[in-house]
Parts: C-alpha cells; structure tokens; sequence
C-alpha cells in the first residue's frame, strides 16, 4: 500500500507557539482518514501546511511522491489536492454555480482573447463547465439552488456548496476541515454519506477534521490523534478508542470537550 | 431623530433655513433671477423630503439606524424614551399620516418665516442706505430682490409691497407640505392598510406598470428629439450660460437611455432599443455645439477611465488611488509622439537620428497601441511591488504611485518640457485625412473627440463586460471575496491581479491619449490627484462593478458641474449637495451590479434570493422588489 500523501516530521512553530510539532501521517489511496484532537491541537494548522497556507520550518510534505513544500496554495490545488474550511469560506455574492465555476478555474484553460471575442472554443468550454458544475451540485445536493446567491444558502447547504466548490478542481484528495460543525444529526448524516460517495463513487481520497467522536468512529477508515500538536496516537477507530492517552487527552472529560467545542484557545 | 414631533420639525425647519441662508449669503437666488424663489423652495422641499422619508425607515430597508418597524406595519414615529413624548408609537397613516403633514406644514412655516425675516431685514437695510455690501458682499439689490420676488430698483427705493414676505412664508410652506406628502405616498406603497393604498395598488398595477415602462423606453428619444428641435444655439435659463440646458437635456437623454435599455423585456426588444439609443447618442456630435461636444467628450474620457478603474477597484477589488498616473503615461506617451518638437531632449535626439522633429512621429491611430502599451507596462510596474499589500496600505502605496509621476512630469524638464507643457498634439485622424478635414462643416473638432471617444467607450465597456464574464472575471471576484481562498481554490494571485492593473493601466491609457489630444496642450497639473479622485468617485456614484453606473456616474460628475456652471463658483457646493442625497437615496450607486445589491439592500422576504431575480429586479419599474426582512436591512447596514 503506497501512500498518497506522506506528511514526514512537519513542524509549525507561530512565535513561541509549536502549533504542529514533529507529526507523521501517511494516507493510503482510496481510504478516509480523519485527524482529531482537542481544540487548538494544530489540526487546522496541519490542513494550512499541506495546503501551502503556511510554511512549514521542518519536515517533509510527499503527495504523490513529490514534495508539496514551497509550493504556492494554486500549485498545490493544481497538483490535486482540494480542501474546505473550518469557518465557512465561500465567495459570498457570488451564486452557487460561480462558486463551483471559480474552483474549475485551473481546468480552465481558454485565453482572455478569446474570451473577448467569445471564440467558439472559449464558449465550449464555458459550457463544459457550466455542466460540470451543475453536476456537481446535483451530487452534493444543491442542483436546485444553482442560482442562489451563497451567503442566502442555509448553513448546511453553504457546507456542502464548499464541498462542490473544492470537486471543481477535480482533486485527488480532499481535504475536509471539520466538515459537520455546527450541524445537526440529519445533516451530519448526510454530509457523512456524502463523505463516502466521495470516496466510492469519484474515487477521491479523504482526510477529515471532526470534532464529533461519534461520527470519526463510523465514517473513518484510520484515526489520527493530535493534542498540543504532537500526534498522540494512530490507528484503526477501535485502537484509538483503546489507547489510554487518547482517553486522557481528548475523551475523558468530555464535558470540557462539549463547552470548549467552539471558543479557540490562543 | 424625531421627525414628527413639534421640536424635530422647528429643528429641520432650522436647519432648512441655514442651509438657504448660505446659498443666499453667497448670491445664487441674485444669479436665479425670476425662478429664485421656487428654486429655493425645491431645494426646501427635498430636505425635508428626505429628512421625512429616511429618518423614521419603513420595512422596505434603506433605513438609517434609530428607525424600528419590529414585526407590525407601524411606523414607529420618534425616538422612544424621548422628552416630547408624542406620537411615540403612533400608527401610520391614521393618526401618523396627520402627524407628518404637520410636520412639514411646521418646518415649512419655521423655514419661511426666517427667509421672510431674514428678506425683510436686508431689504430695510439697503433701503435705509446702511452700507452692508463691505461686510456682505453677495447682499445687494439684485439678490435680494430676487430672493423677495422684486426688481433691484424696488429694493433700492425701499419700495417692497408688504404682502411679498407672506407669499415668501407660503412658498416654504407649500414645499414643507408637498415633501410630506410624498412621503406619506412613498410609505403608503409600502404600508397597504390605508385609502392610500388605493393608490399604491393603482401604481403597482399592470396597466400603469406598462404605460411607465413605455414611458420610461420612450423617453430618451424624446429627450433627443427636443435636443434636435433647440437647434444649436440652445437656449438659456435661470440665468445660466447659453447651451447648458441644451447639455442639461444632453445629459439626462444619455443616462436615461441606460435606464431605458433595463427597463426593455431581455431579448429582442432590449437590442433593438439599445440599436436606436446608439445611433441616437451617435448623431449627438453632429448635433451639439461646440461647447456642449467639449464636455461630452470629457464625459466619455471619463467613461472610458471609470471603465478601467472599474477593473481594478470594482471586479479585483484593489482600492487604487494613483490611476490618474496611467492617464498621464497614456498623455504624455501620445504627446512626444505626436509633438516632439515640444520635448528638448526627443528633438534633440530625433536631430541627431537625422528625424525631423518638426512633424509628428506618429498619428494618433498608429501611436494608439504605443500609448497602450506604455500605459500597460506602467500598471505593471506598478502592480509588482504592491502585490502584497491590502486594503489602506494599497491605497497609500497607489497614491503616492500618482503623485510621483506628476512629479515626474513636473521636474523632467527636459524630457517632459516642465511646467510648460507639451504643446500642439495633434488630433486624430481617419484613413489618411488630415484631423482638420473634420474641424469645419458637418463635425466640430470638438464633436469629432466626442464620436472618438463615443466609440472607444463602447469598445473598452464591450472588453471589460466580456472579460468579466470570463473565467478571468470570476477570479477577480473571488480575489475580491477572499484572497486566500481564491488562491487555495485554483486563482493564481499574481498574474491575475497584474493582470487587472494592466488592462485597467492600458484603458486610462487609450483615455490619455484622446484627453492629450482633445486638451492639444497638456501639463503636469493636468494629472493632479484630483483625476484619480473623480475617476474613483464616478465609479463609486455609478454603482462599483457595473458599466451602466459608471457611464451615469460620469455624466452626473463630469458633466452636470459644467450645467451647473451658470451658478458658477458655488456650483461645486451645489454639486456637493447633490451628492450628499444621491448617497442617501441610493447608496449602493445610481445603477449598482446585482451583486452589489445583494451585500447592500437583501430583497429576500420568502426565501433566497436569486441571481434571476436579482436581474428580473433590473428590468421592472424601480422599488418594486419585495420589501425586506427588517432585521436582514439592520444587519446588513454597514456600521
Ligand atoms: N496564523 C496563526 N498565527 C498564530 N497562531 C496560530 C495561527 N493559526 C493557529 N494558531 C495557533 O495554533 C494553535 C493551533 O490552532 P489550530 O490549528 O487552529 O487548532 P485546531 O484546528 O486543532 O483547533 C492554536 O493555539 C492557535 O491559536
Ligand atoms: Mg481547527
């Protein structure tokens, strides 16, 4: 099983702060991994380093057996790699359809001339895209609110749009940063089955951010446990569930974890 | 913040009354002659207007802070917890309707008895030879007879009949009724709970909806008929230069013909319509004098700066203050190549290359890509070192990119000629015939800059609408939106902001050069600051982001100052009131993008809202949307 991203000893340091320090996570093609861990373990800031938001100072990022480091966020994007956000981050005025639009933008490839003159190329590839991203709308549910504008989107359906968003660059892997906050059951159910359709019917590796232990547990394949940006343990849902530092860090006093689940520590 | 109570109407009558008094300090109802009176009046009217309108907001948004419409169709008249008390709560339009009628009955009366005051006093005073004219300089016979609806010679008799001063009063207070009653109109469209909502429903109705709509389309045919019927010496009024109403009505057929083109049904009919009001505009330059062709050709140099200013400002979202440098790149570039004689150092050096320096390097359609170019290759020079920057610091970092170059032009004296300019640029030309060809008989010279710009207009607008609508245009607004996640998303930052610097550079450019040659003479002053400023300005009036708006915002900013001019130095402070309404009234721009619209003012009531409908909102009459969600219009106000 050769790995899809080998994310080697990376190291981010903020001032006097190691927000991710000395981590290793491989991601096997094809699988869902997901990465937990309390609140402000550095789980966002790993998403950030691999997808070239931050620079890590040490460690090594391979996907597809070639280094993500240095790279811009575009390259990155270019290369396959999509994400979504832990605050949503559409582009607010524009219309669910321009959101998946502006994410083909790199598989787009017409000159500006033509776009001008309106050439005959230029405009089938509009259309291409335009078909491409209603389809992706239709697959995560949206096909009826193509004309909305985003920011009018009900919160769970603004999720899923990131989601269509991020398929419009045709990513091999996508990145999902707590993709079910601030959802309720229904919802999170069906974000998690579209978590799997992802996988199983575009064959798009996943690795998720999910605060609801419950759902890391069913949805995914590996579990990766950060606390104070160390990776305290990995392995299968069950073995994680065993191991007695992650019990201590992040499951025991679930109370704490319930009042702490949206207030960041600096 | 109380509109209807007695002390907040005594108050706007005060504040009425300042405002007038400084008009009348400075002289204008002397330059209004005969209409002074009802002009003041008017101006009296639309202050309390919108005092009335905007201070206590209806459910259909546009509401100022203070306002509170919670749940019922009240209109919640004064501010709670207020000493005067009355009319706290008080429903609208049964008792409320009253309460406002006398309110602007109130603050009228209050307006005119001050005016009439104010009248009687001066009049006394120059009647009474007291000298006042040393310390008031603008209070002599001809103004203050025209204030009081007398001839100088009555004022200086001391011969004023006592019954002007009450008809002054009634003139005010006539204006503080009508302006109530239009807001009363105005909220009872909103409001269906009263006999005015007869009415509202009568407006609403298809009918009428159909009978404005033709209206609206006919209009700025008509308006270009009545240009064509003045003739060319125009004609004069309230006093004002000859050919500014000609100008006036230029202006006003211009944008509504925008208006016009929107309120068409999409498809067959809005091209036809938009055919006609092209060729219309076109034969404008044939039509016009030499005056009027002048400022319209400045008007659509404009166009054509807001245009770029647009790409950079309104779809990449990158706050530029020093655009007045690709102007002036643009200018300058034309002008050495059209007048090396005026520079020393590239007559110099043509001398030396064995060149004479005497005729031009090249015409104006040849030099045209050169000036581009130049322009363009300046946008990116620019654009390097602040591809960093955000925000203020962009602005700062632009602005001070301008005055350089000003500077720059200022100082180079050899290159650049100094303070003395460039001199002579030539004008364009068409298929080899000299520019003077179009200088006599059908075309003034004057008309023929106002054609060439006309139509370099429509192909820069043509350009910037197809580019926006590309995939380009989508990644300037999700840079707009969110830098960081544009990138993350595909967008790459670099060559798509250079790129937006360099095609808005290049369209002030192509604007230079036609402003070089329509001035003939350029210098350094004429690429102040204050190009960048009217240029960000009329984008901004216009509406950010939509072509439309800015052709309208360039017609109300460069060309309305020149109509205005009959009231000469204070024009600008006309100008600025104006302004101040405009802003009010419309904030988001006269002709604002659908997706401006969207942040300022949600239509949203059942549910979201649409792109379609968004631009279904466009082609109906004006404030039909559904009205909003109050708490939707609060939270989007910005702070
Ligand atoms: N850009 C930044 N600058 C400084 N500190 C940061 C930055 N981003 C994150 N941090 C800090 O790094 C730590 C990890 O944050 P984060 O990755 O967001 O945690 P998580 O996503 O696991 O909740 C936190 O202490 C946070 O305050
Ligand atoms: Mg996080």
């Amino acid at each position: 099983m050769t790995a899809l991203l080998s994310i080697q000893a990376v190291t981010k340091v903020f001032g006097g702060l190691t927000a991710v320090d000395n981590v290793d996570v491989d991601i096997a093609e094809r699988s869902i991994t997901s990465l937990i861990g309390p609140n402000g373990a550095g789980k966002t800031t790993l998403f950030n380093c691999l997808t070239g938001l931050h620079r890590p100072e040490a460690g090594e990022i391979l996907f597809d057996g070639r280094s993500l480091i240095g790279l811009r966020p575009d390259e990155i994007t270019a290369r396959g790699v999509a994400r979504t956000y832990q605050n949503i981050r559409l582009f607010g005025r524009m219309t669910a359809l321009e959101n998946v639009l502006v994410g083909q933008h790199l598989r787009l490839h017409a000159s500006h001339w033509s776009a001008i003159l309106r050439s005959t190329r230029q405009q089938a590839e509009e259309r291409a895209a335009r078909t491409f991203a209603l389809e992706l709308l239709a697959f995560v549910g949206l096909e009826s609110h193509a004309e909305v504008v985003s920011t009018n989107l009900p919160y769970g359906e603004q999720r899923l749009l990131e989601v269509a968003r991020a398929l419009g660059s045709r990513p091999s892997l996508l990145l999902l940063d707590e993709p079910a906050a601030g959802m309720n059951p229904s919802e999170t159910d069906r974000m998690m089955e579209l978590v799997h359709r992802l996988r199983d019917e575009m064959g798009i590796t996943i690795f998720l951010i999910e605060h609801d232990m419950k759902v890391v547990m069913s949805v995914s394949e590996t579990v990766a446990v950060l606390d104070y940006g160390e990776k305290i343990a990995e392995g299968t849902p069950e073995e994680v569930r065993a191991n007695a530092r992650v019990v201590e860090a992040y499951l025991g006093p679930e109370v704490v974890l319930q009042d702490t689940a949206d207030t960041p520590n600096l | 913040m109380t509109p209807v109570s007695a002390n907040g109407a005594i108050r706007n009558g005060l504040i009425a009354f300042a405002f007038l008094g400084y008009l009348i300090l400075i002289g204008i109802p002397g330059r209004l002659g005969g209409s002074a009176l009802p002009v003041l009046a008017l101006v009296a009217a639309l202050f309390f207007w919108v005092k009335l309108r905007f201070d206590a907001p209806d459910t259909g948004g546009a509401g100022l802070p203070g306002g509170s419409a919670e749940g019922k169709p009240g209109w919640q008249i004064g501010a709670p917890g207020q000493s005067s008390g009355r009319g706290v709560g008080a429903l609208f339009p049964g008792r409320g309707g009253t309460l406002v009628l006398r309110h602007g009955l109130l603050a009228g009366v209050t307006t005119g008895l001050l005016i009439a005051g104010m009248s009687l006093a001066f009049a006394s005073a120059i009647g009474s030879g007291a000298s006042i004219q040393p310390v008031l300089d603008k209070i002599v016979p001809v103004n203050v007879g025209a204030l009081i609806g007398v001839s100088p010679g009555q004022i200086a008799n001391d011969d004023v009949p006592l019954f002007r001063y009450p008809l002054q009063v009634l003139f005010f207070t006539v204006a503080g009724l009508f302006a109530a009653l239009a807001a009363v109109a105005a909220r009872a469209r909103n409001l269906q709970t009263t006999s005015m909502a007869r009415l509202s429903a009568y407006l609403d109705s298809l009918p009428f909806r159909t009978t404005a709509r033709f209206a609206g389309i006919a209009l700025p045919f008509l308006l270009l008929a009545y240009i064509v019927w003045l003739g060319i010496p125009g004609v004069s009024a309230f006093g004002s230069n000859e050919g500014t109403v000609r100008l006036l009505f230029t202006l006003i057929a211009t944008g509504s013909g925008l208006f016009a083109i929107r309120l068409a049904h999409p498809g067959r009919e809005q091209k036809i319509v938009a055919l006609l009001l092209a060729l219309g505009v076109l034969t404008m330059p044939f039509i016009l004098d030499q005056f009027q062709n002048s400022v319209m050709g400045l008007v659509f140099i404009f166009v054509m700066m807001g245009l770029g200013l647009n790409i950079v400002v309104g779809y990449a979202g990158l706050l530029d203050l020093g655009y007045v440098a690709f102007f002036a790149i643009g200018a300058y570039t034309y002008a050495f190549l059209s007048a090396p004689f005026s520079s020393p150092y590239i007559s110099n050096l043509l001398n030396l290359l064995g060149i004479s320096p005497e005729i031009p390097l090249l015409g104006y359609w040849t030099a045209l890509p050169v000036a581009m170019l130049t322009a363009a290759i300046g946008g990116i020079l620019l654009g390097i070192p602040v591809l960093r920057l955000r925000g203020d610091y962009l602005a700062i970092v632009t602005l001070g990119f301008g005055e350089i170059i000003r500077l720059f032009m200022l100082n180079l004296g050899e290159l650049t000629n100094g303070p003395r300019g460039i001199l002579e640029i030539s004008q364009p030309g068409l298929f080899g015939l000299p520019p003077q060809s179009f200088s006599s008989g059908l075309l003034s010279s004057q008309g023929w800059i106002f054609l060439v710009a006309l139509v370099s207009s429509a192909v820069v607008a043509f350009v910037a609408i197809r580019l926006n609508d590309s995939r380009l245009g989508r990644a300037w607004f999700a840079m707009q939106e969110d830098e960081d996640v544009a990138e993350a998303t595909g967008v790459h930052l670099v060559r798509t902001k250079l790129l937006a610097f360099a095609i808005g550079a290049t369209f002030a450019g192509m604007a230079g050069q036609l402003y070089a040659s329509r001035q003939i003479n350029i210098f350094p002053e004429n690429f102040s600051l204050f190009v960048s400023i009217d240029a960000l300005a009329l984008i901004i009036v216009g509406g950010i982001g939509s072509p439309a708006g800015i052709v309208l915002g360039a017609l109300a900013l460069k060309g309305l100052p020149e109509v205005l001019r009959g009231v000469d130095e204070y024009r600008i402070v006309t100008f600025a009131a104006l302004l101040v309404i405009m802003m009010i009234v419309r904030p988001a721009g006269i002709l604002p993008s659908a997706r401006r619209r969207v942040q300022v003012s949600p239509t949203d009531e059942q549910g979201p809202t649409t792109a379609a409908e968004e631009r279904e909102n466009d082609a109906s009459l004006p404030a039909q949307g559904p009205p909003a969600r109050p708490e939707d219009a609060r939270s989007e106000e910005p702070a």
